[in-house]
């Protein structure tokens, strides 16, 4: 157990090296010129070719790819990330603005999920193709092939322009969250509805389901104490997997939105070419990416007994 | 002779998948005193578990049941009752011990816990006194040091000390009849007879109902009173123990017989096997279910369902469903 648990720590750290070492190669391919840029910002037409290839002398822009990464690293583990190009700011302290609305609306997404998926599967899984189970069915295969912008502007459109329940734009108070939620989360909800339900159905054929029928318990029963324990260790790995794909969500959500986070920052840097800003908020993603994963397998590890506890031969 | 606590009659049980349907069940019945064990006996496929656990509503999810006949219960009708009461009677009146303990025992759970539970909700113990009674059933049933393997997960233990802590599951509930669904086939030959030794010793004990749903005739000789042997989903001959096993008048009976090995005597290859396979289920033929793999097939074997009729005069009632057997043999009926 402990032994496993190391490596898959290790293998986490060295995944998270090879990831920013290709977004790093990646963004620095992109299309554009750092240098022109810097130029172009500081002086305006002004700029000549000489006072460009004076900057990319000082940035270190000639040097090789593998030296300038490695410079970047060792900048990165100390917690400098460089000077954001469009704002002027260190990404530090964009980032410390910033990621707590990222990471409220991930979480409020999160949760929601986690509840709407669990509630839809089991209802499904308790009606057994019923009326009910056909209804979610259908309702999780409209909400898994939605697109998120789509389901953004709708809900807009009703519940802020029709009904005016709630604001259609920025943080105000908890009902300003509402939709970004809704919107974030109605995805990982639909995919993981029917990880429960289809697994719970599976479940319940096994031979300890009809144990636990033995047993006097009711078919409810049985399906939330004998089936559902079981259906953990599929249901958290999926989780981790669509929790960590809602940071794509937020990009266009924070945008939808007008929410002034992490998401809605990478778009910005997209556009204006601020390549610091882009590699930094790679630099992030790939942690938050990597870490979760991370997290829900060593969770999922110790909720099954089998790994917790091996057999002592 | 006791009244039956247990009592299936003209049960008729068919199972659909979205393409067929099978008629596993035709109009067979049975029944189990306090204090007795009754074997069910059959190959593969002849409806044996459906038979039993099928009016439990215990057949595996996922196909659909269409049953017809009565169980009754210590003379309440089983069939209609609902959900709910059906919950309770499972729990309660019947234990039963399942063929795998590997897989049917739920690996997320403890072990003792799970008695607990049903030593506190059907045998009306406090939880201080269900888990004290959890380890006395472990005990009981011959695992070593139960206080430790109170808190073990199924996958900490062996098959054997397995399907010992399923039959402590089954027990935990005080049952008034004890369905044992194969329980020593997934298991090694030494344990399977420490089993049927366990299983013996409790019903003594206790002096429960056992049904013995098995292929295994060995078993059959160790623990039953009476046997019922299923062909096809019928009952092809039934009776004492000692009757159906020694004097067995069904052709298939004997053919069932015939094809198991006797390591005592010196001709150990002495097997005989029944020719053919049993009939589809699925598109059965009226007459006897056994008639195209009797060697004394006659005409009307095709046509006609044998009754169940009695022979013999033993305090057991011995019936067999072969008319040809009982002309030829010039075997007395009894009414």
């Amino acid at each position: 157990m402990q032994r496993m648990f190391m490596r898959r720590v290790g293998l986490a750290l060295l995944l998270m090296l090879a990831a920013t070492a290709l977004t790093f190669w990646l963004v620095t391919a992109a299309p554009g010129n750092v240098a022109a840029l810097i130029a172009e910002r500081a002086a305006g037409a002004g700029a000549d070719g000489e006072m460009i290839a004076k900057i990319a002398d000082d940035l270190g822009l000639n040097d090789p790819l593998p030296l300038r990464y490695a410079r970047w690293l060792g900048d990165a583990l100390t917690g400098d990330f460089g000077i954001s190009l469009r704002t002027g700011k260190p990404m530090a302290e964009e980032f410390g603005e910033r990621i707590p609305m990222t990471l409220a609306l991930l979480t409020g997404g999160g949760v929601l999920a986690l509840v709407l998926s669990l509630a839809m599967g089991i209802a499904g899984a308790a009606s057994n193709g019923g009326g009910i189970d056909r209804v979610l069915h259908g309702m999780a295969l409209v909400g898994a092939s939605t697109p998120n912008f789509f389901v953004a502007a709708m809900l807009v459109i009703v519940f802020s322009v029709w009904l005016g329940w709630v604001p259609t734009f920025g943080v105000s108070g908890l009902t300003s969250w509402l939709l970004p939620w809704i919107t974030i989360a109605l995805f990982p909800a639909s995919v993981l509805a029917r990880v429960v339900r289809v697994n719970l159905q599976d479940t319940m054929s096994r031979p300890f389901a009809t144990t636990g029928f033995a047993k006097g318990l009711t078919r409810g029963a049985v399906l939330l104490r004998e089936a559902l324990p079981n259906i953990a260790i599929p249901y958290m790995t999926t989780f981790g997997a669509q929790f960590t794909l809602m940071i794509i969500g937020a990009i266009v959500v924070e945008r939808v939105f007008g929410l002034n986070g992490v998401g809605a920052f990478f778009i910005e840097a997209i556009r204006f070419r601020d390549f610091i800003g882009m590699q930094a908020t790679l630099t992030l993603f790939v942690v938050f990416f990597v870490s979760i994963n991370l997290i829900v397998d060593l969770l999922a590890m110790l909720a099954d007994p089998r790994l917790r506890r091996p057999r002592k031969a | 002779m006791t009244a039956p606590i247990y009592q299936v009659e003209g049960l008729v049980i068919d199972l659909y998948t979205p393409t067929v349907s099978v008629r596993a069940v035709d109009g067979a019945g049975f029944h189990v005193a306090p204090g007795e064990t009754l074997a069910i006996v059959g190959e593969s496929g002849s409806g044996k578990t459906v038979m039993t656990l099928g009016p439990l509503g215990l057949l595996p999810e996922g196909v659909a049941v269409d049953l017809r006949g009565t169980a009754r219960a210590d003379g309440k009708d089983i069939l209609a009752m609902s959900p709910a009461e059906l919950s309770r009677l499972r729990g309660g009146f019947f234990g039963v011990i399942f063929q795998d303990p590997m897989s049917a025992l739920n690996p997320m759970l403890k072990i003792g816990p799970q008695l607990a539970e049903q030593a506190r909700r059907f045998a009306g113990l406090s939880a201080a006194e269900a888990c004290k009674e959890a380890v006395s059933l472990l005990a009981r049933s011959g695992i070593p040091d139960p206080e430790d393997r109170y808190d073990r997960y199924p996958h900490e233990l062996s098959g054997g000390m397995l399907q010992r802590a399923m039959i402590a599951l089954a027990l935990a509930a005080r049952p008034r009849v004890l369905i044992a669904d194969e329980p020593t086939t997934a298991l090694d030959a030494t344990v399977q007879a420490q089993i049927l030794a366990l299983i013996r010793q409790i019903q003594k004990e206790d002096g429960i109902a056992v049904i013995l749903i098995t292929h295994d005739i060995g078993a059959v000789s160790v623990l039953a009173d009476r046997v019922a042997v299923l062909y096809a989903g019928q009952v092809a001959e039934e009776g004492s123990a000692i009757d159906v096993l020694t004097a067995p008048v069904h052709p298939y009976t004997r053919g069932l017989l015939a094809s198991v090995p006797d390591f005592r005597s010196e001709n150990a290859t002495g097997t005989k096997e029944i020719p053919g396979i049993p009939p589809n289920q699925a598109q059965l033929e009226p007459g006897c279910r056994f008639a195209d793999r009797c060697e004394l097939v006659q005409p009307q074997c095709r046509t006609h369902r044998p009754p169940l009729v009695k022979v013999g005069n033993g305090t057991v009632p011995h019936r067999v469903a072969c008319p040809v057997v009982i002309a030829a043999e010039g075997i007395v009926i009894h009414v």
